[in-house]
């Protein structure tokens, strides 16, 4: 079985048949994807299962990895959290290596194609090493918030972000005013990774044992890094709140810690001691690749909570969804693009209020079922992958004829 | 019933560009309004309907949700709300009543509405990539199994967009009906179905109740695929 026919068996032949007919329109056409590392990380993820996908629909797609010495790495990784507008200082000759490293990487890869998606800000400056006659166009996939950058990291990288001929975000609230054409694609889940495909009973429960959690108690759940911004503090008050009225009550933080966050280990700290006094709250500090355990949790929870302050797409709301459980979400980011009131779940805005739309979603037991469908639902048609590969073809249709308002293919 | 001229099923994917653009308070929507391309307001007022699908949202349009929800102004939201998009001829004479709306509004207003941070309106503007399915309908009765099933994207081409392309008169199911000759009741009542406020998923179920109830013959549930 092809992989696009795996993949009919979750959104149905109809889906995966208009792939195909896009499909047909862009046989052959040339595309070459550039990021920076070939595993590890959400870009290489999505390129991971994209690429394989968007052969199977006939186009002729490659996957280029820019390389350069650790120190590259370094000053990318501060532009990276320059651009999400962190403090960051860089040196000239911090600029220059960015520079640098781009030239001599321009030299190496084959890039000759219709279109090259250049992934995030490490590779941004290939356009402008390489012959203008090699490439169709170029694109700039930015997959992080770029609407605040820190001012300096964005002076030096508008000057590489000339040379594109269009830019996608995931979300409008990251975008700032450029001058080449922007689209929107929303990230997206893949409904057969470890992390989101069905799981038998025996693998559920046995997670659950292994993490100390009661099979037969509700579970609250909240899956994040160990970072200020998810408010994991926030979550423990609110379970709090909600334990008096419902002393069976369970509730898990699982998540890995912040790598780049010198926080994050305070913050770990912190949510330990709070949880100490409480054999019922369990903290999980789980291995990066722990997708089987997390789509365990996840699929064990009664209320999947993200309760965050600050939040990119916020990806595990749509993995909660999928599951079919009601989400209580902090209203921020992509967070309130998936959680809907009364429909998928709550947005709110401080602990209190999360221990209030909690209680009323443990009340109502047919409510909740009815939300959990819907937000399945919701994802079906908004966040699979297939839904992801449709915006990229239907986006490449649009870089042929950009000016028509409604295109025909 | 067979047909010379089988239905063409086609379906559509929506291109979404951010304009980078956002507003956070009523002013900056009014001034949004005057001066943005017209796809900015064809997105928020009509192409918005392929992302909404939820039942219960009160409004049909994103100026009239972010006005009730962001800015928490209800008395424009309301206003907003029932500007129907699709009866007026050209997006220029919308934009010039969605303006006068919100003019009103200010004018009677001693501050001017704000939202909090992160519920800013992003201004986005779109283009419609419309694609043959391959998918050929012969009969009437095999449209109401191809309806039943066929993407929310479809029945918004054959039901919004053909509304755009025939100039508010018609959409594409009851458009083949009349070409076939069936029941004028079923073209009729097809015609007026409020498709505007309703989501998609509510526009499927209201054609299928019409097709159930106006096509009274036994007949075959076949389409044909070229």
């Amino acid at each position: 079985m092809n992989l696009l026919d795996q993949y009919e068996q979750v959104v149905g032949h109809w889906e995966i048949e208009r792939l195909r007919r896009l499909g047909e329109r862009l046989a052959g056409k040339r595309i070459v994807h550039v990021n920076s590392t070939k595993s590890g990380g959400g870009v290489a993820e999505i390129l991971g299962w994209m690429i394989p996908l968007m052969r199977e629909l006939g186009m002729d797609v490659s996957w280029e990895v820019i390389q350069g010495p650790p120190e590259f790495y370094r000053v990318t990784k501060a532009l990276h959290n320059g651009l999400q507008g962190f403090p960051v200082a860089l040196r000239q000759r911090d600029y220059a290596l960015h520079c640098e490293v781009n030239r001599e990487n321009a030299q190496r890869l084959d890039v000759q194609a219709d279109v090259v998606f250049v992934h995030d800000p490490q590779p941004l400056f290939l356009p402008h090493f390489t012959p203008k006659d090699r490439v169709g166009k170029w694109v700039w996939r930015c997959h992080i918030d770029a609407s605040r950058p820190n001012r300096a990291i964005w002076k030096h990288l508008e000057k590489g972000i000339a040379d594109y001929g269009a830019a996608i975000f995931s979300m409008a609230a990251f975008t700032r005013p450029l001058r080449c054409p922007m689209y929107l694609i929303p990230p997206s889940i893949d409904p057969l990774s470890d992390k989101n495909c069905a799981l038998s009973e025996t693998e559920r429960l046995a997670t659950l044992s292994q993490t100390g959690i009661d099979a037969d108690r509700p579970l609250l759940l909240q899956v994040s890094r160990f970072d200020r911004f998810k408010d994991p503090l926030g979550v423990i008050e609110a379970y709090r709140l909600l334990k008096p009225y419902y002393p069976e009550l369970q509730l898990a933080l699982a998540g890995g810690p912040a790598d780049d966050d010198p926080e994050g280990a305070e913050v770990l700290d912190e949510v330990r001691t709070r949880a100490a006094d409480d054999k019922d709250t369990k903290v999980l500090l789980l291995p990066p690749d722990a997708h089987r355990a997390i789509n365990a949790l996840q699929r064990s929870a009664i209320i999947v909570l993200q309760k965050s302050l600050k939040e990119g797409f916020g990806l595990t709301v749509t993995e909660a969804l999928w599951k079919g459980k009601p989400v209580v979400g902090g209203a921020s980011g992509g967070i309130a693009l998936q959680v809907h009131d009364y429909h998928t779940g709550f947005l709110v805005y401080s602990p209190p209020g999360a221990a209030y739309r909690i209680r009323y979603l443990l009340r109502y037991a047919e409510k909740r079922q009815r939300m959990g469908k819907t937000g399945h639902i919701f994802v079906r048609e908004h966040f699979l992958l297939t839904r992801h590969l449709r915006d990229y073809m239907t986006m490449l249709l649009d870089l042929e004829q950009p000016d028509g308002k409604v295109l025909a293919v | 019933m067979d047909s010379p001229e089988p239905f063409k099923v086609m379906d559509c994917s929506l291109v979404r560009c951010p304009t980078g653009r956002s507003c956070a308070n009523l002013r900056e929507l009014r001034d949004a309004i005057q001066t943005v391309p017209e796809a900015v307001i064809e997105h928020h007022m009509m192409r918005c309907a392929l992302e909404d699908h939820f039942a219960l949202y009160e409004f049909p349009n994103d100026l009239a949700l972010w006005c009730w929800n962001a800015l928490g102004d209800h008395l424009l939201a309301e206003h907003l709300g029932v500007v129907d998009p699709y009866q007026h001829p050209d997006i220029a004479t919308l934009r010039e009543h969605l303006l006068d709306y919100i003019d009103d509004r200010l004018w009677s207003l001693d501050r001017v509405p704000w939202c909090r941070g992160g519920l800013e309106l992003h201004l986005v503007q779109s283009r419609l990539v419309s694609y043959d399915t391959g998918e050929r309908i012969s009969t009437p009765a095999a449209l109401v199994d191809a309806v039943d099933r066929m993407s929310s994207r479809s029945l918004f081409y054959h039901v919004h967009e053909a509304r755009r392309r025939s100039g508010g008169t018609t959409d594409d199911f009851s458009l083949w009906f009349e070409d076939l000759g069936v029941d004028p009741e079923a073209v009729r009542r097809l015609r007026a179905i409020d498709f505007y406020f309703l989501n998609l998923q509510q526009l499927r179920e209201e054609l299928l109740a019409v097709f159930q109830e106006c096509l009274m013959d036994p007949l075959d549930r076949k389409g044909t695929r070229r």
